[in-house]
């Protein structure tokens, strides 16, 4: 024992910053970009008029005015109204409750129960790869639009059923994507390390292989969230989805493309809207994706 | 009279977001015809730019050619336009390039032949014919065997040795005057290295070219170079010819390299004296010298006068330090000039106290290796018979094509307390063995005792209590940690995992025990394995082996991927945890030299089975099997003298793919002492006395 006192032992410092807490750290990372914060704000705020509509519409959005039909944008009627006199505006706040919905819900499904069978078919691998693997093909092999009709149609109408139709229409491209970022990072090292330590599967694939999983997977989530609020105007023209007196940006757009050339404000007020929603959940999932990444630390 | 090379005070700084990276920095170095010259240095240090930069295959940007010269027989070729054509009538036709790396030099696409004939075609103006005729002459002077067909052969058919020979013969097809061999043999196996340094080695005196070898291997260029140029930081420190260098270095650096990379012929128990600190940052750098915060010659002159010129001390010798080291004229370098050379220059400072835990070391590991022999019989893990099988399936039914037989009946013990080195060429089995072991493999026979009980197809329980016993320490610390873990979650999951702490402050206190232990900060526990450098994250790997209080640890490869100065601290660490732990280890290794530092007994594998196993006396002093033989000259030893009057078997062709391994010993194809017998008999394991045991029909 003599030696190792003997020996002179260097603890080694690194020169750097001090050390904040970790969800600082992230907080600082995330809001360290300007565009980041604007996405954000974008977001915020349509979920705070989603939330409040009932305070913030200055009319009834349902509420049928046959004397003020396709008026143009007015003190009265902000974004004016349409063929059967209702205002849009409030149609608009109303709708975002829908759209917002029908976006983040079939999005979130996609994505939660595409990524729970990709990493199963990943990480396991053999029969159940095997099994889970073609039955997603099946799904790939139907365009998604028409797999949200059937699936819409065998469940019934109604906002339920659009959220669930879409969600599984979705669902192949998140399982397919996941399952190859496992199997890349299942042959790292470091998951070999896990088992060494004793490390169960179920541990291993939560601590370990998901959180190296998940970058592409922000990408493609802000990616897909027009697709679903579009998609949801697709089904309920085609009688799936919201009955026709509630309000949809989606189905506001349909509706107001036949007055395109008279009334262009008909369509363009909620397609803006749908724009803002996809631009700001790309941006806050450009920051996700950059807070999350260790190898940016220290840089930011 | 005008040298082949002259490069005059060369600059080149790369621009990153957050600085300048002056990557080669004031560096001047010459090369005569016919000359062999190396250039030393770790890894980041400015050696491969310096050549690229004089090149001018630097890319821009973020790259640039600050200034200085570099004069080709007298012509400055930073004067031509990187694009230029005479830029490429030099690169390649006057100046050849081999690279480090065989598997990517070579274009897959083209076949070898193809590529040979390119350059022959554009440099010395054949026709195709010609230069097809020319190529086949080029690959047999390599030593490639059937050139005429292998010739129109693709990158991939070719192992990693013969794509090296065919870089060569692609580099010597233009006859170039000076050949510039970047790193040529760093991604080959000992034997490998030594056939592609002699081959390099009688071309370039075949065609009377110049050589530029640049390694990080000081015994590379102990072997082969005339002169020597020492890097650091972006700059020349010591330059001189080879016995200047080896017998009697004057830079801190210098002999800190020497004293930090074990040796063949040192005295075992030797402490490896690590140098302290990491390389220096080049972005930004302070203009005080980059060695000064790991040096332990400094004096307060080097904190405030700007990084030493080149100054001549003798002859062609040249240092860049204030600190005069005296010189001393001793016969033989090797160990006994380091040492004492350390003894009188360490009258002012911190190395007298080095030089003291030198002497103290040699003499307690002595003790130790002795008493732990005789002591421990205890077997702490037994591999009886192991056989690890893959088998290759082919085709749409999946139906069995062929068999690898990756380990092939392995036997060994390893007893408690001591270290065994597991050594042998690249794809000899010495990792299947290791994850067997492990048992992230689960092997086709034998078994494999750990304390007694056997561990193969234990229940799930069972194997997460053998989990905590047996780790593993592994080769990449880039890969090995989870790069979204903090280090302190990284070194803390075992404790978790196996619930061996009860309390938060438990945890958190043994983790701090755990980062101290391995020579870290506690306070960097919050950090990712990216703000770390490569020798802190093998640290925080082999913490985490350490935290379940394992008694086997299996080490692959630990230190193979890590800088020469570095190298020697981990190995130093690995030492002081056996002792103060009480571990044992499986050491995993293609080192021989690293192997015999730190092992009290070692087994030799050649392709899947152990050809000799004994203590390391027996086994380096009196080796019995020809492989080992071959092996143990092929090491090379960072000392010219030494280097000299040694005795060299180069083994023939390489080891042969486990898909057709040879009949009878599978060695006896490459065995210079093979006779008819070795093809039809298979050898097994004779103890010939001592418990030295050997595989060879002839013992």
């Amino acid at each position: 024992m003599k030696m190792t006192t003997a020996t002179v032992r260097h603890i080694e410092h690194m020169e750097l910053p001090p050390r904040i807490s970790e969800f600082r750290r992230f907080l600082r990372v995330f809001l360290s970009r300007k565009v980041v914060i604007f996405g954000s704000i974008i977001i915020l705020a349509l979920l705070l008029i989603a939330i409040f509509a009932p305070l913030i519409a200055p009319h009834n959005p349902t509420q049928q005015n046959l004397w003020e039909t396709l008026q143009e944008s007015s003190g009265k009627h902000l974004f004016g109204t349409d063929h059967l006199g209702r205002d849009v505006l409030s149609r608009i706040i109303y709708g975002s409750r829908i759209s917002l919905a029908v976006g983040i819900v079939s999005v979130g499904i996609a994505g939660c129960f595409g990524m729970f069978l990709g990493l199963l078919a990943g990480y396991f691998g053999g029969i159940v790869d095997t099994v889970i693997m073609r039955c997603i093909d099946a799904l790939l092999a139907i365009p998604p639009l028409v797999l949200a009709l059937a699936i819409g149609a065998a469940l019934g109408g109604g906002l339920g059923s659009v959220m669930i139709s879409l969600g599984i229409a979705l669902l192949p491209t998140y399982a397919r994507l996941i399952r190859g970022q496992v199997l890349s990072v299942k042959q790292t090292d470091y998951i070999m390390a896990a088992r060494v330590v004793g490390c169960s599967d179920l541990r291993i694939i939560m601590m370990h292989v998901f959180p190296n999983c998940l970058p592409p997977i922000i990408v493609l989530v802000t990616l897909n969230l027009g697709f679903a609020i579009l998609a949801e105007a697709g089904l309920s023209f085609l009688g799936l989805g919201i009955a026709p007196p509630a309000a949809a940006w989606g189905a506001m757009v349909n509706d107001g493309y036949k007055y395109l050339l008279t009334n262009p404000i008909l369509s363009f007020a909620p397609g803006l809207c749908i724009f803002l929603v996809v631009l700001a959940f790309n941006l806050v999932g450009d920051g996700l994706r950059d807070a999350l990444d260790p190898r940016l630390r220290g840089t930011i | 009279m005008v040298q082949m090379l002259e490069v005059r005070n060369l600059r080149t700084q790369f621009k990153v977001d957050n600085g300048i990276v002056q990557a080669v920095d004031g560096v001047s170095y010459h090369i005569d015809h016919g000359e062999i010259v190396g250039i030393v240095g770790e890894s980041g240090c400015g050696k491969s730019v310096t050549q690229l930069s004089l090149l001018q295959l630097i890319s821009s940007p973020p790259g640039k050619i600050m200034g200085g010269e570099a004069l080709f027989e007298g012509v400055d070729l930073l004067k031509f336009k990187s694009d230029s054509e005479q830029m490429r009538k030099i690169r390649g036709g006057n100046i050849g390039i081999i690279f480090q790396e065989p598997m990517t030099s070579l274009n897959p696409v083209l076949t070898i032949g193809q590529q040979i004939v390119e350059s022959v075609m554009l440099h010395l103006k054949m026709d195709s014919a010609a230069a097809r005729k020319h190529a086949v002459e080029q690959l047999k002077l390599v030593g490639i065997t059937d050139a005429e067909q292998r010739i129109d052969n693709y990158p991939h058919q070719f192992s990693g040795g013969m794509r090296q020979r065919a870089m060569i013969a692609m580099a010597m097809a233009c006859r170039p005057k000076l050949l510039i061999a970047d790193e040529p043999t760093t991604a080959l196996d000992v034997t490998t290295q030594a056939q592609i340094l002699e081959l390099l080695k009688d071309t370039v005196k075949h065609f009377d070219t110049s050589l530029l070898i640049v390694t990080h291997n000081l015994g590379v260029v102990a072997r082969y170079a005339q002169r020597i140029y020492v890097m650091y930081a972006g700059r020349v420190v010591e330059s001189g010819t080879s016995n200047d260098i080896f017998a009697n270095p004057r830079h801190p650096y210098t002999i800190g390299l020497l004293k930090a990379v074990p040796r063949l012929d040192e005295p075992k128990g030797h402490k490896l004296v690590p140098i302290n600190g990491l390389p220096p940052s080049l972005i930004n750098r302070p203009p005080m010298c980059a060695f000064l915060l790991r040096c332990s010659y400094r004096t307060e002159k080097c904190y405030q006068e700007p990084w030493p010129e080149l100054k001549v001390v003798d002859g062609q010798h040249c240092v860049s330090c204030y600190v005069d080291l005296p010189a001393k004229k001793l016969g033989s370098g090797g160990n006994v000039t380091i040492l004492q050379l350390m003894n009188t220059a360490g009258m002012k400072d911190p190395s007298a106290e080095l030089s003291d835990i030198v002497a103290s070391t040699v003499s307690q590991k002595d003790q130790l290796t002795n008493s732990t022999y005789q002591s421990s019989e205890e077997i702490l893990l037994e591999a009886k018979n192991l056989k690890m099988y893959f088998s290759g399936t082919k085709g749409f039914f999946k139906h069995e094509a062929a068999q690898i037989k990756a380990v092939d009946d392995v036997s060994f013990k390893v007893r408690k307390g001591e270290t065994l080195g597991l050594v042998g060429e690249s794809g000899c089995g010495k990792t299947t063995v290791a994850r067997c072991i492990l048992q992230l493999y689960s092997p086709t026979g034998g078994g494999i005792h750990f304390e007694g009980r056997n561990i193969l197809g234990q229940p799930k329980r069972g194997l997460r209590n053998m989990r905590r016993r047996v780790q593993l320490i592994f080769q990449d610390p880039y890969s090995s940690l989870d790069p979204r873990q903090t280090a302190g979650s990284i070194i803390g999951e075992p404790l978790k995992v196996h619930k061996m702490v009860a309390s938060k402050q438990e945890y958190s206190h043994r983790v701090a025990e755990l980062f101290e232990m391995v020579g870290l900060d506690p306070s960097m526990e919050d950090r990712v394995p990216h703000e770390f450098s490569g020798g802190q994250r093998q640290r925080i790997g082999i913490a985490r082996a350490l935290a379940t209080n394992p008694s086997l640890i299996v080490c692959d490869e630990p230190i193979s991927a890590l800088d020469v100065s570095i190298q020697a601290q981990i190995i130093n660490l690995l030492e002081e945890l056996q002792e103060k732990l009480g571990l044992t280890y499986l050491f995993i290794a293609h080192d021989l030299s690293v192997v015999r530092h730190i092992s009290d007994r070692v087994a030799v594998m050649y392709l899947g089975r152990i050809v000799e196993i004994t203590d390391w006396k027996s086994l380096y002093e009196n080796p019995l099997h020809p492989y080992t033989k071959a092996l143990l000259s092929a090491v090379p030893i960072p000392d010219p003298f030494v280097e000299e009057k040694r005795e060299r078997i180069i083994l023939r062709g390489e080891v042969p793919s486990l898909l057709n391994r040879p009949t009878g010993c599978c060695f006896h194809p490459r065995c210079s002492e093979a006779i008819e017998d070795c093809s039809s008999i298979v050898p097994t394991l004779k103890n010939v006395g001592g418990g030295h045991e050997v595989a060879c029909i002839k013992m």
